[in-house]
């Protein structure tokens, strides 16, 4: 049973079984590799998609799930150089290994287009989900308020 | 020539990473691929009755089977106690019995399914108490036919390796009348790396020869550990090593690349294998658990007239690592203070249980914890402040470490100075909620594991260079930032017009890996011999070309010019064109290995290193709130001072800390790992160990303590191992102030300080530690006879 | 595996289908919601279903209705959408904070809640407890029809629910009584709670406690009413420290539930400040 979807903007044909999780499709059929299965336990976040514009754990979504769906990747996510928050974090020296930031970015980018003004409390409980092993955090929260313009009120 | 190093250059493979285009070796395939996976034993112990293979070698999709008879090489760091599959013997949950490559992995699934074992199950040592009872079952029976590659440490059934220290006279130091004897008993967990990208491996034969993509720090061993494995000579494998997705010290040693090697060049086809998470959980090469006993005698001036210790570290089924780190009791928990008499004593202890290995600072965490939660339990014993105990007897200029080595500078005082002032700066926490706070500073003593590294420079026509090392980037950036950086100054380029070679065995010369703070260190003390090279080669054309010595010209801003204003000159472009036309291209090549710095003779036995080349000292602090009712620890503030020799990247060695810092407090108070009595690690994945997520951290205040001696090129230290050093110390010692509980154990999860505070938890007693230092050793201190 | 006639997943379109699927199926069916229980089992080395059916496009299931005197939650809803919906309503406070509070976002806006309490070996669900507080009711369905039963009822009797049926919707009181949710997750959030403490509360005009709900989740494996906590604190005036006091008398009746996150005895030991804070939330 093909499941059809459109993936960054193009039409897309999975041929998987029903079940495959979501991440698996992307990696192994359509060869998209920036998102990661880290944990496939819903966890980590490193495997972030947005479907139909919502943050998806695509470790945990079957592919049937995702059928008519628009689903974005990070691959996809800008047509044209860095996002705010790409840039911001690249500005801030943010990444180590790399592993989590196209799950973090994904995360991000929806919760800074819904949520404006942050405060600090609010980017980290927005990354309840997306574990971060080298970093420690703290850039990637200031890479996020740097965005949202929210310094002056997020710096303790 | 002095050497400016020092920018805020940033990292070139950021880009990258936040597009998702970075392609780690979990990322990588090739045509006709196939995928393998590992069967591993279920049973602590056991004796190996059959692996019957023929089945699964029949099913559909199955290319090619691999056992115990296709591997008959022994490996190990310091002793050779390792053999990829279990031989006739299974030592450990999760120890492999076979290996298979399919075209699909459902179909490798499927065979491993259909391998028929047979393993009749033995008694099993689960905890190093029990490995060490007398009559104890052996984890390795056959353990004095093993190849030991060092000599000096004495071994015998469990005990793997023993490594001792003794610096004068120690029982007449605890007979002196005006000591006060302070005995303190501590214990720890293991502790999983967690690196997000599992290992992993894509393994080809080709051309008679294996070519290895691994995700690992350590590309020569990998190599080497290969080739006695499979019995070939090690110049048959070339490993390569794409971007790894973090370490830890997790990819410091050898991991599944044999497999994937032995399946390609039986099926003839590119192989790949990856450890599902749960593989990575059960077979993790923890951090060790440990167990210590620390004593010492002081005066009530504070001075430590005489201490002894034993810390017994569980090596797990296989010695690994551990048998190194017996060598790091001496340089950690010997290290800190100046201390009259020190005997000290490290026994690696094997148990029926999954392998442990490097992390971030490995034992030196753990011995931290203790020595500073022990130095506490010392200053209430005399009655002074802990803060001016430390200031008393913190290692200074001359003094003598535990082996005897002579310290040099001042260090640790300065430090501590520092540390009141960044103290100062922020108001204390406290406020009447019902919890309980507490505050603590501590110090804690690295080093950087030095040792041989290699490094070519290529200098080319267009004005770059290319750095050709066995470098890995793991992502600390010492690849992206720090090398290129020296390398650039040295030749008076723009770093981003350093080309890095990824790392290639068959590319760049031998280097010990990765890992103990030696990147930038070691790595950069041989790319700075190869640059010097180059530029000692071009400032020559150039003379020639400018009618002039070298000695006139500098060599800056992409220009070689005659000193002065308006000096004639060339772009270095130019220089390099002209003299690769006329001479052939310009190379440079450089090496660095440890340097050698002498401890005392006949006070160490055992060891691996007798001093440490490059000491690496830190000082934290931390403010903690204890919820009584629920025993959860808030980190309400951390700061950290670090000798960092000196600094060429700051806001590179600022993410380190940061990220080091949160690790340690995974460590501290979060991050579990429990072992069943059937030898089973219980916490598989990330719901049941639990890492330190947004909410739990805090920003780490940090202060760059530089100018301290390094032997390290222009005067650096590593700084990314050492910041997970005094976190756990620091938290413990925090939360001892907060409850006025004795902390002994690691981590401090809500379960275990409410349990303290309801006064569940007995003081932690250790039989199999006997009082008297003497009988815990398996022969008296001294060289082998 | 058994093989199955039917596809690993079939994404029904309505509840007819949906519950038509699941009747051809027999015991190889099982519904699927969110997902993020379910896609779990290999972790768990559980088998998964043979031929699951797919409920994430039913129509109505998503569907949350408030009324003034009661609410229906769609069987589909998830616990984004829960806590987002119950954001302004007092009474609801308790739910509103059990699905906004449990995971983490990407999660809630997976997780439904049918998955949370049809979940039979789950014992930390946060949904669970907060909705024994409001005693609500849970409609079944079956080809056969459809069956109204408290969550009380079904929770004894999930574990043995013939297949082919549905939790279709949740129905719950509304009151002028207030409600709490306190979960104890091990990190600040993000996990399982280790134990939880559900409360709802009405009182009279001059603050007497009228009637009390208290339910308990994930400190034994199934969540459950805690009526002697709810006699002690019906009565007199809502208070704190008493609250934590009578917890402390009574929690002895929990047999904690021993894990890898938390041992048996914990659970119950944070039952009493789970008590305070539940009480504090309300006043
Ligand atoms: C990272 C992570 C963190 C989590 N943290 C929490 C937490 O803090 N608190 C918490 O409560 N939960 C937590 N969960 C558990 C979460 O999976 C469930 O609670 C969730 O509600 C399950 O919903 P689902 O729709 O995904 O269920 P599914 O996985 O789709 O299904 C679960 C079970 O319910 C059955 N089922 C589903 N819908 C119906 C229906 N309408 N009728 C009959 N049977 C049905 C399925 O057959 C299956 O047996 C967490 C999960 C993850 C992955
Ligand atoms: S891989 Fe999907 S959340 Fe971790
Ligand atoms: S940068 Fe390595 S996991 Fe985030």
């Amino acid at each position: 049973m093909p499941t059809d979807m459109t993936v960054n903007g193009e039409a897309r044909t999975s041929a998987r079984d029903p079940l495959t999780p979501l991440i698996d499709v992307l990696r192994d059929e359509f060869h998209l590799t920036g998102a990661k299965p880290v944990c496939r336990e819903g966890f980590c976040g490193a495997c972030t998609v947005l479907v139909d514009g919502e943050p998806t754990v695509s470790c945990l979504t079957p592919v049937a799930m995702a059928g008519d769906c628009d689903v974005v990747t990070i691959e996809g996510l800008s047509s044209c150089g860095l996002t705010d928050i790409q840039s911001r974090l690249e500005q801030g020296d943010a990444v180590q290994c790399g592993m989590c930031f196209p799950g973090m970015v994904m995360t991000l980018s929806h919760f800074l287009a819904h949520t404006p003004q942050p405060n600090r409390d609010e980017v980290r409980a927005a990354l309840t989900g997306n574990i971060c092993r080298c970093t420690g955090y703290e850039r990637i929260v200031e890479a996020a308020l740097a965005v949202a313009g929210g310094r002056a009120e997020g710096r303790r | 020539m002095t050497v400016d190093a020092v920018m805020e250059f940033r990292r070139r493979d950021a880009r990258d990473k936040l597009t998702g285009r970075t392609r780690y070796t979990i990322d990588r395939a090739a045509p006709g691929m196939l995928h393998a996976a590992v069967l591993r034993a279920e049973v602590a112990s056991g004796r190996l009755v059959t692996v019957d293979t023929s089945k699964a070698a029949a099913l559909p999709g199955v290319r090619a089977v691999a056992t115990a008879a296709d591997a008959p090489g022994r490996f190990g760091i310091g002793v050779s106690d390792h053999s990829l599959f279990a031989d006739g013997q299974v030592r450990y949950v999760g120890e492999p019995l076979a290996a298979v490559a399919a075209d699909t992995p459902e179909q490798a699934q499927a065979a491993l399914a259909a391998i028929e074992v047979a393993i009749e199950p033995l008694p099993a040592v689960v905890t190093m108490a029990e490995a060490l009872a007398p009559g104890a079952p052996l984890v390795h029976p056959d353990w004095q036919d093993y190849e030991v590659l060092p000599v000096g440490g004495a071994r015998a059934g469990n005990v793997a390796w023993e490594a001792t220290v003794v610096r004068g006279d120690v029982d007449a130091a605890f007979a002196r009348p005006d000591v006060t004897v302070v005995e303190s008993t501590f214990r720890v967990g293991r502790q999983n790396h967690m690196a997000f990208e599992p290992r992993a491996v894509v393994a080809r034969y080709e051309e008679d020869r294996f070519h290895i993509e691994t995700s690992t720090q350590v590309p020569w061993t990998i190599r080497n550990a290969t080739a006695r494995f499979l019995g070939v000579p090690a110049s048959q494998v070339r490993v390569t090593v794409p971007p790894v997705g973090g370490a830890f010290g997790l990819k410091f040693d050898v991991a599944i690349e044999p497999f994937a090697a032995l399946l390609a060049k039986k099926s003839g086809r590119a192989v790949r294998l990856v450890n599902s998470r749960e593989e990575e959980m059960l077979t993790c090469l923890f951090r060790e658990n440990a167990e210590i006993l620390i004593r010492s005698a002081v005066t009530s001036e504070g001075e430590i007239a005489g201490r002894e210790a034993v810390v017994l570290m569980d090596c797990g089924a296989h010695g690994g690592e551990q048998i190194f780190l017996t060598t790091m009791t001496a340089h950690t928990l010997g290290g800190n203070y100046k201390l009259g008499a020190v005997r000290l004593a490290t026994r690696a202890v094997y148990t029926n249980t999954p392998p442990n290995g490097a992390f971030r600072a490995c034992n030196g965490v753990y011995n931290t914890f203790a020595l500073e939660r022990h130095t506490d339990e010392i200053a209430a014993a005399i009655g002074m402040d802990p803060l001016e105990l430390r200031r008393r007897t913190v290692l200074g200029d001359g003094d003598l470490g535990a082996t005897g080595q002579v310290f040099e500078g001042d260090v640790l005082r300065p430090m501590l100075d520092r540390m009141e002032a960044l103290r100062a700066r922020t108001t204390p926490h406290e406020v009447d909620d019902g919890r309980l706070y507490g505050r603590a500073t501590t110090v804690g003593t690295w080093f950087v594991f030095t040792g041989p590294s290699a490094a070519t420079v290529n200098m080319n026509a267009d004005g770059s260079a290319t750095l050709v090392t066995s470098g890995v980037e793991i992502g600390s950036g010492s690849m992206m930032q720090g090398l290129p950086q020296i390398v650039a100054a040295t030749l008076g380029i723009r770093p981003e017009d350093v080309i890095v070679r990824q790392a290639d065995t068959d590319a760049a010369g031998y280097d010990v890996g990765v890992g103990g703070g030696r990147q930038t260190t070691s790595l950069g003390a041989a790319s700075l011999a190869a640059a010097q090279d180059v530029r000692a080669k071009l400032l020559a054309f150039a003379a020639q070309l400018l009618e002039a010595t070298p000695d006139d010209l500098v060599m800056a801003n992409g220009r070689i010019e005659i000193a002065g204003p308006n000096g004639k000159g060339f772009t270095i472009a130019e220089v390099a064109a002209r003299a690769q036309a006329a001479l052939g291209p310009i190379g440079g090549t450089g090496a660095a290995t440890r340097t050698g710095v002498p401890s005392m003779p006949g006070c160490v036995a055992g060891h691996f290193i007798d001093a440490i080349d490059i000491p690496v000292f830190a000082v934290h602090d931390c403010e903690v709130a204890v919820d009584r009712d629920t025993g959860h620890v808030e980190v309400l503030n951390y700061r950290v001072v670090q000798d960092v020799g000196r600094a060429l990247n700051r806001s590179a060695i600022g993410g380190q800390i940061q990220g080091g810092v949160v690790q340690g407090l995974g460590y501290a108070l979060h991050e579990e790992v429990s072992i069943d009595a059937l030898g089973h690690i219980r916490q598989c994945g990330f719901e049941t160990y639990r890492v330190p997520l947004a909410g739990d951290v805090v920003p780490v205040e940090v202060d760059l303590f530089e100018g301290a001696p390094s032997l390290g090129p222009l005067g650096i230290k590593g700084a990314g191992e050492v910041p997970i050093l005094n976190v756990g110390a620091t938290v413990a010692c925090a939360v001892a102030n907060a409850t006025g509980r004795r902390v002994q154990e690691l981590p401090l999860t809500p379960p275990r300080i409410l349990s303290l505070l309801l006064g569940r938890e007995p003081d932690l007693a250790l039989p199999h530690i006997q009082p008297a230092f003497a009988d815990n050793l398996l022969r008296p201190h001294g060289p082998e006879v | 595996m058994t093989p199955s006639a039917h596809p690993s997943l079939y994404v029904a379109p309505s509840l007819e289908d949906a519950l038509n699927a699941l009747a051809e199926r027999g015991a190889d069916g099982a519904p699927l919601a969110g997902g993020t229980w379910i896609m779990r089992a290999p972790l768990r080395h559980e088998a998964k279903s043979p031929a699951f059916v797919g409920l994430g496009r039913v129509a109505g299931f998503g569907r949350i209705e408030v009324h003034d005197d009661h609410v229906i939650i769609g069987a589909g809803v998830t616990h984004a959408r829960l806590a987002e919906a119950l954001r302004d309503i007092p009474d609801l406070q308790g739910l509103a904070a059990a699905a906004g509070r449990s995971a983490n976002p990407a999660v809630r806006r997976a997780a439904t809640v049918g998955g949370n309490l049809c979940t039979a070996g789950f014992a930390a669900a946060d949904l669970v407890p907060a909705l024994l507080c409001l005693e609500a009711e849970v409609e079944i369905a079956s080809r056969a029809g459809v069956q109204r039963l408290s969550l009380e009822a079904f929770l004894a009797a999930r574990a043995t629910l013939e297949p082919g049926r549905l939790l279709t919707q949740v129905h719950a009181l509304r009151s002028s009584a207030r409600s709490a949710h306190a979960r104890l997750p091990l990190r600040k959030a993000g996990d399982y709670p280790v134990a939880i403490l559900s409360m709802a509360v009405m009182r009279d005009d001059a603050g007497r406690v009228v009637r009390a709900r208290v339910a308990v989740g994930s400190v034994e494996a199934v969540a459950r009413r805690w009526p002697a906590l709810e006699a002690a604190l019906t009565g007199p005036p809502l208070d704190a420290a008493s609250a934590e006091r009578a917890a402390t008398d009574l929690a002895g009746e929990f047999d904690g539930r021993e894990g890898v996150d938390a041992p048996g005895w914990y659970r119950v030991a944070v039952l009493p400040a789970l008590a305070r804070r539940a009480v504090a939330a309300l006043l």
